[in-house]
C-alpha cells in the first residue's frame, strides 16, 4: 500500500507519545518500560461513570493487585520514577554478560597463567570457601527478598528496578560458587561447606544471617530499596566484599576474587542510584507527603544502620584472617561508616553514624 | 566452564536456603497447598550462560529489525488487513508478560526450593524480555508501518476497550491469586498450551502476509518458553506429589482452564482467521494440534496417574472451539468505531475460505459479514450495531461479551448475588465467581462505566480521534478515501447502554439471536 495520503494521517505523531518524557525526548528505555503496568488511579482509569480504581480480579484477601499499602511511602505519581540508569532488559543483560564474561577470561586467564595454582592455601581456605562463600547466602537472600518486592512494587520502573537488582545478587552469589568450583582444579585447600557451616554457626556471620533473614521478611519493597542501598550496600557490603575481598584478594595476588568483587561494586553504584532517586522522588518539595516520607525514610535508616553496624561489627575477626591482611578491622569500618554518613548527608537526612562519632 | 564443573556448581547452587532461625516467614501469600523441598529444575540454570545466550538472541532479533528489514522497509509491505490486527495484539500480549513476570516473583517467594527459584528468576528476567520485545515491536510498527494510529496509542486505551479489558480480566489470573493458582494459570495453561499457537502458528500467519518483525520478535519470545513450560511442569510436578494437594489443585486447574480459555480462544481465533489476507490454516486446526493433541492429549494426559485430570470445562471448551472466534469477530466488527484499528471487510475468497474450514460458518456469519461490507462506506450512513436490537451483556468473570459460543445457543445466564446483578457467559464463569465473588466486587463491567455515552462523546472522551480532530482511528475498511469522521458517528444518534439493566434477575436470556 501507498503512504498515508489524508491530512489526519499525515500529521499523525510516529512514538508513544502518552508517556511523559523526563527529558526532552522519549529515551528507548522510557517507551518500553513506562505504563507497562496498570495504573488503575490515573492512566488505566476508564474515565467512565466511576471514579473509584477498578480491579476485574481481586486477591483472594479481597486486596486489589497492587496496593498502596505495600509501602509507608506515599507520592502521587510512582510511575513518575525513572531508573537514573535506564536499563531494559536488552542493555541489563548484556552490561551482565559483559561483567560474566569478563570474570570468565579474568579466571581463565589466572588459571593458565598458573597464578590460581600459586594462591595461598589460608586465603582459599578462610577467605574465599569460608569467608566469601558465606557471604553469598547473604547475597542469596537478598535476591529473595527483592523477587516479591518487585511484584508489589507501585510502578513498571520501579518493579524493573527491583527486578534487575535481584538478579544482580544472584548473579553475585553464583559467581562465588563458580569461582570456587574453577579453584578445585589448582588447590586442594577449598572446602565449599565450610561457607555454610560458617554462615549457619560461626559467631562473625549470626548477626549477618539473623540481618538476612530480617531483610528476607521486609516487606514494603521502597524500604528494601532504601535499606539495601544506601545503608548495606555503602556500609555493610563495603566491609564484607569491598575490603574483606577486594582490597585483600590484591594484597593476596587474586585477581579473580577481586575482579568478581569490583563487578558486584559496579552493581552496588548502579543501584545505589535508583535508590537515591526514590528518595528524591518523594521528598521533593512539590510531593505533598516529602515530610512524612522523609521521617519514615529516617525511621528506616536508623533501623537498618543499627543492624547493619551490628553486622559489620561482628565480622572484626575475619579482618585477621588473610595471610597478608590489606586492612584492619578500624580502618574498614571508619570507611564504611564516612561513606554511609556522606550518602545519608547528600540526601539532607541524618545518619545515625553522624550522631555517634 | 566444563561439564562436571557446571554440574557441581548447579549443585551447589541448589543448596542454597537454609532453615530461618532468627526471623518468622512473612507469608505473604497465604494457600492451603504444602510445598515438597524435593523437586528440581532440568534447564539448570545459571546465570552466566543465561546472560549469554540471552544476549546472542537479543542481537539477533533487534539487529534484524533495525538493519535490513527497517533499511527494506518491509513493515510498509505486509499485508495491511494483517498489519492493523497488531494495534490490539501487542498491547495484550504485551500485559500478559508483564503479568507473567509478577506471577514469578510471587513463585521465587512461595516455592521452598533454591533450584526452582533460580528457574522462576530467569523466568522473571525473561518476562521483562518480552515485554521489551512486544512493546518495541508496537513502536517499531508505530514508527515503520503505513498507518501508525492505533500503534502510537494501544497501551493508553487498555481500560476503554472491551477487548483489553477482557485480557486484563485472563492475565490478572497469573499473579491476583496464591502462586500456585498463578502458575497454573500461566505455566501450565497460557504458556503450554497457548504459547506455541500463539507465538509460533500466529507467525506462520505473519509471514505468509509479508510481516518480518512479528515472526523475528515472536519466534525470539518462543525460544525462551520451554523453559517456562519446564517450569510450569516441575511446579506441577511438586504440588501433585502431595496428595493433600488434589483436590485444590483440580479445582485450581478447572478455573485456570476456564479464564485462559474465555479470553484467549475467542481472541486467538478472531486474530488467526480474520486478518489473514494470504490465507493459510485456520485457528480451529492450531488448536486442534496444539491446545487438543499436544497440551490435552499428552501433557496433561501424562499427568493423570499423579491423580491430575483434564479440566472439568476441557469437553465444552471443545465444542465451543469451533464457533467462539466468528462470535466474538462479529461483535467486534460490530462496534468497530470502538476500537483502535481499521478492519478489512471479508471477500468471496474470504467466505469460501470460511465455510471450506468451518462448515457452517455462511449459515451463521455469512449474512453479517454482507451487510457489514456494505456499510464500511460512511455515505451509506448506517453503523452495523443498529443491526442488533440489544447487545449480550459482558459476564462479570471474563469480561467478554455474554454471547458464546455462538448467538443461538449461547449459555448466558444472569444471576443476583449481594444486590447486585450479574451476567455469566458459562458454567465455567459462573464457578469461579462462586468459589470467591468478593473477588469480583471491585469491577465494573464496560458496559456499566459508559452506559448512557452518545457514541461521539465516548470516543471524544477516549481520544478515539486521529490527528485532525475529527476522523475516527478505527475504520470499517482500509480505503483511506473513505474515512469516517465524528460527524458521521453523531449523526447515527447512537447511545452506549448497559444491557444489563434491562434483562431480568436471574435466568438464562437469549440475544443476538
Amino acid at each position: 500500500m501507498n503512504a498515508p495520503t489524508s491530512d489526519a494521517a499525515a500529521k499523525t505523531a510516529r512514538d508513544f507519545t502518552y508517556i511523559k518524557a523526563q527529558r526532552r525526548r522519549l529515551t528507548e528505555y522510557e517507551a518500553l518500560t513506562v505504563h507497562m503496568q496498570p495504573d488503575q488511579g490515573a492512566f488505566d482509569h476508564a474515565r467512565g461513570r466511576f471514579e473509584e480504581p477498578e480491579w476485574y480480579l481481586l486477591r483472594s484477601d479481597g486486596k486489589p493487585l497492587w496496593d498502596p499499602a505495600s509501602t509507608a511511602l506515599r507520592h502521587p505519581d510512582w510511575y513518575a520514577y525513572r531508573d537514573p540508569a535506564q536499563q531494559w532488559q536488552r542493555t541489563y543483560v548484556r552490561h551482565q554478560e559483559q561483567q560474566e564474561t569478563s570474570i570468565d577470561r579474568v579466571t581463565e586467564d589466572a588459571a593458565l597463567d598458573g597464578c590460581l595454582a600459586e594462591l595461598d592455601a589460608g586465603w582459599i581456605g578462610q577467605m574465599l570457601s569460608r569467608h566469601y562463600r558465606a557471604w553469598s547466602f547473604f547475597e542469596y537472600a537478598i535476591f529473595r527478598a527483592l523477587a516479591p518486592a518487585q511484584r508489589e512494587a507501585l510502578s513498571d520502573t520501579l518493579g524493573n528496578v527491583l527486578c534487575f537488582q535481584s538478579f544482580d545478587h544472584l548473579r553475585h552469589a553464583q559467581d562465588v560458587i563458580i569461582y570456587l568450583v574453577e579453584l578445585e582444579h589448582h588447590s586442594e585447600a577449598v572446602d565449599d561447606g565450610a561457607g555454610k557451616e560458617a554462615w549457619m554457626n560461626a559467631p562473625a556471620y549470626q548477626p549477618a544471617r539473623k540481618f538476612a533473614e530480617e531483610i528476607m521478611a521486609t516487606n514494603d519493597w521502597a524500604e528494601l530499596m532504601v535499606g539495601l542501598n544506601l545503608v548495606v550496600g555503602p556500609l555493610l557490603q563495603h566491609m564484607a566484599v569491598s575490603d574483606l575481598v577486594r582490597r585483600n584478594a590484591l594484597s593476596n595476588n587474586d585477581p579473580v576474587a577481586a575482579h568478581i568483587a569490583m563487578t558486584a561494586e559496579r552493581d552496588r553504584r548502579r543501584n545505589l542510584a535508583a535508590a537515591q532517586a526514590l528518595v528524591q522522588m518523594v521528598t521533593a518539595t512539590s510531593v505533598p507527603e516529602a515530610e512524612a516520607n522523609r521521617a519514615v525514610i529516617q525511621g528506616w535508616l536508623d533501623d537498618w544502620t543499627q543492624r547493619a553496624l551490628a553486622a559489620g561489627d561482628a565480622l572484626a575477626p575475619v579482618f585477621a584472617a588473610p595471610p597478608q591482611p590489606a586492612i584492619d578491622y578500624p580502618t574498614s569500618r571508619a570507611a564504611a561508616h564516612r561513606a554511609t554518613r556522606q550518602l545519608i548527608d547528600e540526601l539532607g537526612l541524618a545518619s545515625r553514624l553522624g550522631a555517634s562519632r | 566452564m566444563k561439564g562436571e564443573d557446571f554440574v557441581k556448581a548447579h549443585d551447589r547452587v541448589k543448596d542454597f536456603d537454609w532453615k530461618a532461625s532468627y526471623a518468622e516467614d512473612p507469608d505473604r501469600y497465604p494457600m492451603a497447598y504444602k510445598i515438597p523441598a524435593k523437586t528440581s529444575d532440568p534447564f539448570r540454570h545459571l546465570v552466566r550462560d543465561y546472560c549469554s545466550m540471552e544476549r546472542d538472541k537479543d542481537d539477533r532479533q533487534y539487529g534484524a529489525m533495525s538493519d535490513v528489514m527497517a533499511r527494506a522497509k518491509m513493515p510498509a509491505k505486509a499485508s495491511e488487513r494483517w498489519t492493523e490486527v497488531l494495534k490490539m495484539v501487542l498491547p495484550v500480549t504485551t500485559y500478559a508478560e508483564y503479568a507473567a513476570m509478577k506471577c514469578t516473583g510471587q513463585l521465587v517467594d512461595a516455592v521452598d526450593n533454591a533450584e526452582l527459584r533460580q528457574g522462576y528468576l530467569a523466568q522473571m528476567i525473561d518476562e521483562v524480555r518480552h515485554v521489551n520485545q512486544e512493546a518495541h515491536l508496537a513502536r517499531y510498527l508505530a514508527k515503520h508501518a503505513p498507518d501508525p494510529e492505533g500503534f502510537t496509542q494501544g497501551f493508553r486505551l487498555r481500560s476503554t476497550n472491551f477487548i483489553t479489558r477482557a485480557s486484563r480480566a485472563a492475565f490478572d489470573g497469573f499473579f491476583a491469586g496464591n502462586p500456585i493458582e498463578g502458575a497454573l494459570n500461566l505455566q501450565v495453561v497460557a504458556e503450554t498450551a497457548y504459547t506455541n499457537p500463539i507465538f509460533v502458528t500466529l507467525t506462520e500467519v505473519a509471514a505468509a502476509n509479508g510481516d518480518q518483525a512479528t515472526p523475528t520478535t515472536f519466534l525470539s519470545v518462543q525460544s525462551d518458553e520451554a523453559r517456562h513450560m519446564a517450569n510450569g511442569y516441575a511446579t506441577l510436578a511438586a504440588i501433585a506429589s502431595v496428595p493433600d494437594n488434589l483436590p485444590l489443585l483440580q479445582r485450581d486447574f478447572n478455573t485456570a482452564f476456564w479464564r485462559q480459555h474465555t479470553f484467549l480462544d475467542p481472541f486467538v481465533g478472531a486474530v488467526y482467521d480474520y486478518f489473514q489476507e494470504a490465507r493459510g490454516g485456520s485457528y480451529l486446526e492450531a488448536w486442534s494440534e496444539w491446545v487438543a493433541d499436544d497440551w490435552a492429549g499428552s501433557y496433561i494426559r501424562k499427568l493423570e496417574p499423579f491423580g491430575i485430570n483434564l479440566p472439568s470445562g476441557w469437553a465444552a471448551a471443545h465444542d465451543r472451539i469451533k464457533w467462539v472466534g466468528h462470535t466474538a469477530m462479529m461483535l467486534f466488527a460490530a462496534s468497530w468505531p470502538m476500537q483502535f484499528l481499521r478492519l478489512d471487510p471479508l471477500t468471496a475468497k474470504d467466505f469460501d475460505w470460511f465455510e471450506k474450514k468451518y462448515p457452517g460458518w455462511y449459515g451463521h456469519y455469512g449474512k453479517f459479514w454482507e451487510t457489514y461490507a456494505q456499510m464500511a462506506d460512511p455515505a451509506e450512513g448506517q453503523l452495523p450495531l443498529s443491526l442488533f436490537e440489544s447487545l449480550p451483556p459482558l459476564c462479570r468473570v471474563c469480561q467478554m461479551p455474554c454471547v458464546f459460543p455462538r448467538p443461538d445457543i449461547s449459555t448466558m445466564r444472569i444471576k443476583t448475588h449481594a444486590g447486585r446483578k450479574h451476567a455469566f457467559c458459562s458454567d465455567g464463569c459462573e464457578y469461579a465467581f462462586s468459589i470467591e465473588p468478593h473477588r469480583y466486587a471491585s469491577n465494573h463491567t464496560w458496559d456499566s462505566h459508559f452506559d448512557g455515552y452518545e457514541l461521539g462523546d465516548w470516543l471524544e472522551n477516549c481520544g478515539l480521534l486521529r490527528a485532525d480532530g475529527k476522523t475516527l482511528v478505527a475504520q470499517p475498511h482500509l480505503d483511506r478515501a473513505r474515512m469516517w469522521t465524528i460527524d458521521d458517528i453523531r449523526a447515527q444518534k447512537f447511545e452506549i447502554r448497559d444491557p444489563l439493566k434491562d434483562l431480568p434477575a436471574q435466568g438464562a436470556v437469549a440475544v443476538l439471536a
